[in-house]
């Protein structure tokens, strides 16, 4: 028995049965391919002898052709999501890391590695930054006048 | 399949256990409460879901609706847990 095989397919109903070896589709992505699927068909699961049945009926009319695309986008979609799957565990602590480090910046924390010692901009002498000159002075700093006033 | 509850005002559906939750059935049933009945029940390997007072001046088919709910309430939950 195939990987990935049309149980039925009737065209008059725009539905189509498709089964799968569940030993080799995990559950995750089961579920990831056919919520790509629920904009623009009704979708049914079931397990049956150790296969799961997907149930699929579209939410417009569709011919044979259609249809048989759909089984095909379907597995195509079984794929992309295993493969996307293996990716993002095998990035998760590239995406934990960056996460991490975006969070700490957007709550003004500052890496481990880092410290206030490594400020770009001396508050002193903004200036002085080493980024932009700043020929209009758009850059003063508010601090002083604040002081002032 | 879903059956079309186009014709009928009640309809019985069997969801697999092992594939959806039975917390997110009863989100989707809550969710189309205003256009159907929905009673769930355990038996053996499937939630029975019996729909009944089923709203037909709605446009759409309800009963398939409410599974593409329970699935997409499950893969959601399911992949919260993780």
């Amino acid at each position: 028995m195939s990987q990935t095989q049309i149980e039925t397919l009737d065209p008059a109903s725009a539905t189509l049965t498709l089964s799968l070896e569940s030993s080799l589709y995990p559950r995750d992505i089961l579920y990831a391919a056919a919520y790509v699927f629920l904009d623009r068909a009704y979708v049914l699961l079931d397990k049956k002898e150790g296969r799961f049945i997907v149930h699929l009926r579209g939410k417009l009319p569709v011919d044979e052709a259609a249809l048989r695309a759909m089984a095909g986008e379907f597995a195509n979609e079984l794929l992309a999501q295993a493969l996307r799957q293996r990716v993002v565990k095998a990035n998760q602590r590239i995406i934990d890391d960056v996460t991490t480090l975006a969070i700490a910046g957007a709550a003004g924390g500052t890496p481990e590695h880092g410290s206030d010692d490594t400020l770009m901009i001396d508050e002193q002498n903004p200036a002085e930054d080493g980024f932009l000159d700043d020929p209009l002075g758009i850059a003063t700093p508010w601090e002083p006048k604040k002081k002032d006033a | 399949m879903p059956p079309s509850s186009d014709r009928s005002t009640s309809a019985t559906v069997k969801l697999h256990r092992a594939l959806y939750v039975e917390e997110a059935i009863a989100d989707a049933a809550a969710t189309f409460a205003d256009f159907a009945a929905f009673a769930v029940q355990s038996d053996g390997e499937h939630f029975v879901v019996d729909v009944t007072d089923i709203n037909r001046d709605v446009d759409g088919d309800v009963v398939a609706e409410f599974c593409n709910f329970a699935l997409a309430n499950t893969a959601i939950r399911r992949k919260s847990d993780v």
